[in-house]
Formats: C-alpha cells, structure tokens, sequence
C-alpha cells in the first residue's frame, strides 16, 4: 500500500514540470453562469472598476456626465457628477479614484471629498492602473506610449513604440509584471516592472484571437487580471482569458456581440462576478475565481494554484 | 456480457494510473552505467538571451569520451534539458550515449541540454515570468534563431559542431517536443533529424495545424520520430494521441522518413525514455554514411 502511495506520489512529481497547470473556461464559469444585466441606458459605458467594498465604478465615455456606482445590492447612481468624457478609472492605495479623462487630455485623481486634481495635462490617456507602491502607469493610445507618474508626481515614458495602440492595462497579481494590450495588434505584451518603476524585457506573450476578416489586428481593450494569475482581455472577439504562462483558456463572446467590449473587472461580493462594458450596458457573471487588487498589497504564492 | 466485463477491466487497467501502465516503462539496460564503457563529460552553464529578452535559462554540455577536438562532431539537442540530462530521470541520455556510442550504434554526438527561460522576479516574493510556452508552443523561426544563432555559437567557442544538418538532431517532450519539430520545420539547413516524445501537436499556441501544413507544403528533408501514449491529454488545448495520429498521416501521405510509436502511457516522459535507446538506433541506423 505504502509502496503503491509512494510510486504514485513519485509519478506526479515526475510528469508534474512537462504540463503547466490546465485552466479551461469550465474552471472558471459554475455551470450555471450566465450574462446577467447591471446597467442600461448608456451610449458608451467603460473604465469598469472596483473598490475593496465590491461596488462597481464605470463611466459612460460618449453620453454620459459622471462616475457611476453600482452597490452591493445592485444599485445605480451618479457617484462623482459633472465628470465626462473619462476612459479609464482606477481605485489608489490611498483611497483616492484616479481617472484618464480622455476628452480633456488629462490625467486626474479625485480626492475623498470628490473634489479633482490634476496629475498629468495635454496628453492622450486611455486606460491606467496603480500599483500598491502609487506608481500610476496608463496607455496613450494614438502616440504608442505607456506613461508612469511616480508618487512624487513625476511623469516619464516609459514605453515608446513596442505596443502600436497600448490600450488596456493590467497588473499581476503579485505587480511584478505589467500587461498591455494593443488595439492595433494581436498580441497582448507584458513587461517586468523595474525596482525604479522603469519598465523591462517588453514580450508579446499572449496571442488573441482575431476576426477572419483582420487577422492581424484583435482590438485588444480593456484589461484586468484574477488571483490565479489569468489575464482577461476584451477584443473584438469578445473576452479573451489567458493563463499566467500567456496560454489562451478560452473566449467568452459578448453578451450582445453586435456591440463593442471594450471594459472588464471583477466586483460584487467576494470580487467574484466578471463585469464587462457592453455598449450601451453592463453585464456580470459569476465566477469561481476572484479579482487581483492593484490597491491592496500583492499577493503572490499563497493564492497559486496547485 | 463476460466479454464486455473483460473488455471494461482491461481498458480500466490501462486507463488508471492505479495499475499504471505508464509506470511499467523503465529505462532498460542501455540507460545503465557499463564497466569499462568510457564516460562522456557533462558541464553546466547558464544563458541570457536578446531574441528572449530577459529570459535566463541553465544548459548543459555533454562531450563524449570519443571527441579528441581534431573534427566536428554531430550534435543532439534536448529542451527542457534539465530532465533529459539528469542520471536519474527517464532518460538519462548521457549514460545512453556512452553505451551506444560505444557500441557504434550512434554517432560520437555532442548534446546540448538546455532549459526554458525564465524572466526572473524583479523583486523579492514576486513571481517570474515563465517563458516556456511561448518559446515551445509559438509557430515561428523564434526559437530556431534562438538555438542557432544564440546558444549553439556560443557551445561551438568549446566544441567543434557539425554543421552538416544530417548530422544535427533536435528532442524534447511535451510543448519540447513540438518545439523540436518546429526548429527543423523552419530550418531544414540547421536540423534534419527530430524525435518529438507526447508531443503537443495541439491549439496551445496554434501547433494543430502542423498536419494540415506538412500535407500542403513541398517536403521538407526531414526525419521525424514520433513517441505517443493512448492515455496521454485530452484538455481544452486538444487531444494528444489524435493529434500525433494526425501527425503520422500527414508525414506519411507528404512520404516523409518517419515514425511513430504508440504506446500506453500517460502524460509522462517514462515511455519516451524506455524506447529512446531504440530510437537512437532508427534515428542514426545511417550515421555511418554521415561527414560531419
């Protein structure tokens, strides 16, 4: 018996470095997951975020004049009014809500009190996120750069011409490693955050999906990442969901795949429900996985996998 | 009905790892240590890449006992060479090419074993970035330069390679072994000679079309061996023993030099490295023809 345990035992160990763990879309999706509606009645809904609480933050780029909220129970409303044209929203660690406010070339922070201020101006700002340690790193789309802004305030490049239209950002879950994808390509490329903030080794380590009719070009968007490590980009084949060794799990087709998704983040209770901008509305659906939070302190080999 | 309940128990016992068909492969006396059988020397070394920037990765170098430096010799690489190159694997390569060097089954070969790279952590407690997939599994000459244009020149400031592509072979298991199939698909002038163990001729990355490809496109010189088990993986990205099936076909109708051996086996290398001293001896039946 005890022989049988240990050439079992053994075997696994064995074959255990050929085959990276397998993550099927069935790892994630409870049998019954289904797209769910959040939110109607927008033109163009985008930068979905969320906050420690599990509430959900979104803007409606084109239409709309502020920050919506959707709470735990379900609830929408105007969270930050008289705030268009924002792209892009993210939670810092210090409790603030920064923002890519597209339509005004600029990149700004509200405060608790709501109140705005500016961090970057006459620049093209898409999407952003903000790591633990307060580095804000966001896509400028139209000039193929990423920017920092440091926590000093400092704004440098750096990436310049290595992703053709950064769009979506995201970080791992240990922020060791920061993805981008690219709305003018099929790859979503990832860099290894320096120690200086600086960013290092650029690879085109994930491969999308792409339409028959580009195959070339995927529209990689908006971006975000879970605490098993997988990568989730939406495109123009819908949500594409990759595993941390930059292997396609699978694609989920938008909930109206006659619309754009372009936005997605996990939120709701226990950050387990997969929000995605559709268009004019915002769906969820349950998952059996979590979000990673740029805000909260990363966490790395605690929450791997077996 | 008792046909039916034999049938049941038979398939039960090669499908479970309890009564482990895949655990019945041993490496045999070829991959043993022979009295007054010279020893090759195995030296290990590490690498950074520029084609995988960032990426750092250990190789190793075995030199066999007959190599004297006065000419080149042919040349065998293995991916993921960690495990290939370990005495106490299911290969244990450097062991079989002492005995079949020896034994004149096999040419006096160079091997070079070297591991997928890793874009380690910038910082204490994160994680690296593990390049393996996207070197093995990626359809492109990327990794082909790697080998050649990166590795190998810096093996050959030691040893004198052969740069007649006959007398080259490439190995690997698994994403390694498609990987291998894939240096010599894309340069046919740098490797001929291919063993690929439960290879991944699936959708990981695109490697399902290969069939599709090798039928389609003008024969390449190549001489492809091919290790393959009933119970090996069936996951989102395919299914390998169809897929190596589909690979046979494919080499066969485009009348290349090949073969494949299906076994029982798992996910593992333990058949690869029972059978590998076999497969050296079909791999190399014509060294003897071969000028490095």
């Amino acid at each position: 018996m005890h022989r049988i345990l240990l050439t079992l035992g053994f075997a696994a160990f064995l074959t255990l470095p050929l085959t990276a763990q397998d993550m099927p879309l069935s790892q994630i999706l409870p049998e019954d997951s289904q797209w769910e509606l959040v939110a109607e009645g927008y033109e163009f809904t985008d930068g979905l975020t969320t906050d420690a609480e599990g509430n959900l933050y979104f803007s409606d780029v084109k239409g709309g004049n502020a920050v919506f909220k959707v709470d735990a129970a379900g609830k929408v409303g105007e969270f930050i009014p008289n705030a268009p044209g924002i792209s892009g929203l993210k939670w810092g660690p210090d409790g603030r809500l920064y923002a890519c406010v597209s339509k005004e070339q600029r990149v700004v922070v509200f405060g608790k009190d709501k109140a705005v201020t500016e961090l970057a101006k006459e620049v093209r700002p898409n999407d952003l996120v903000v790591t633990h340690d307060g580095n804000l790193y966001f896509t400028m789309t139209p000039t193929s750069e990423i920017r920092r802004i440091d926590p000093s305030g400092k704004m440098t490049v750096v990436s310049s011409g290595v992703v053709t239209k950064p769009n979506g950002i995201a970080l791992s879950r240990d922020q060791g490693t920061l993805a981008v994808s690219d709305h003018g390509g099929k790859f979503t490329w990832t860099f290894r955050i320096e120690p200086d903030g600086t960013l290092a080794h650029p690879g085109n380590y994930m491969t999308l999906v792409t339409p028959g009719e580009t195959p070339e070009v995927a529209k990689g968007d908006g971006m975000t990442t879970d605490i098993h490590g997988r990568y989730y980009v939406t495109s123009a084949e819908g949500l594409q969901i990759f595993d941390p060794t930059g292997r396609l799990c699978g694609v989920l087709p938008a909930p109206d795949p006659a619309l754009p998704i372009v936005s997605c983040c996990f939120a709701g209770p226990d950050q387990a429900w997969l929000h995605v901008a559709n268009g004019g509305k915002i769906w969820r659906r349950k998952t059996t996985t979590r979000g990673a939070l740029g805000f909260e302190a990363p966490k790395a080999y605690e929450v791997l996998p077996k | 009905m008792n046909r039916h309940v034999l049938f049941l128990l038979a398939s039960l016992t090669l499908g479970s790892p309890l009564f482990g068909a895949d655990e019945d492969y041993v490496p045999g006396p070829d991959a043993m240590v022979k009295e007054g059988v010279p020893q090759g020397k195995v030296t290990q070394h590490t690498f950074k890449s520029t084609i995988f920037p960032g990426t750092e990765r250990d190789y190793w170098v075995y030199v066999p006992a007959q190599y004297d430096g006065s000419k080149a010799a042919c040349l065998m690489v293995f991916f993921d060479g960690g495990g290939f190159v370990s005495e106490k694997g299911s290969f244990r390569i450097p062991t079989v090419f002492d005995n079949l060097i020896h034994a004149g089954e096999m040419p006096a070969t160079i091997g070079v074993f070297v591991n997928p790279g890793v874009i380690p952590p910038a910082k204490e407690g994160q994680e690296p970035r593990k390049n393996r997939s996207f070197e093995y599994d990626s359809l492109s000459d990327l990794n082909a330069r790697f080998v050649i244009d990166e590795l190998l020149p810096e093996v050959g400031k030691t040893v004198k390679l052969s740069v007649n592509p006959d007398c080259r072979a490439i190995c690997g298991n698994s994403s390694g072994g498609i990987a291998a199939f894939t240096v010599a698909w894309e340069r046919p002038d740098a490797f001929r000679k291919v063993v690929s163990h439960i290879g991944s001729f699936t959708n990981i990355r695109g490697g399902h079309v290969y069939p599709a490809l090798i039928r389609k496109t003008e024969p390449k010189p190549l001489r492809v061996f091919l290790q393959e088990g009933e119970n090996d993986l069936d996951n989102l990205h395919g299914n390998w023993p169809l897929a190596n099936l589909q690979m046979e076909a494919a080499l066969k109708f485009a009348n290349y030099d090949h073969q494949l051996v299906m076994g029982t086996g798992k996910h593992s290398g333990r058949h690869g490295g029972a059978i590998f001293p076999e497969t050296m001896r079909w791999l190399w039946r014509d060294w003897k023809t071969l000028q490095p």
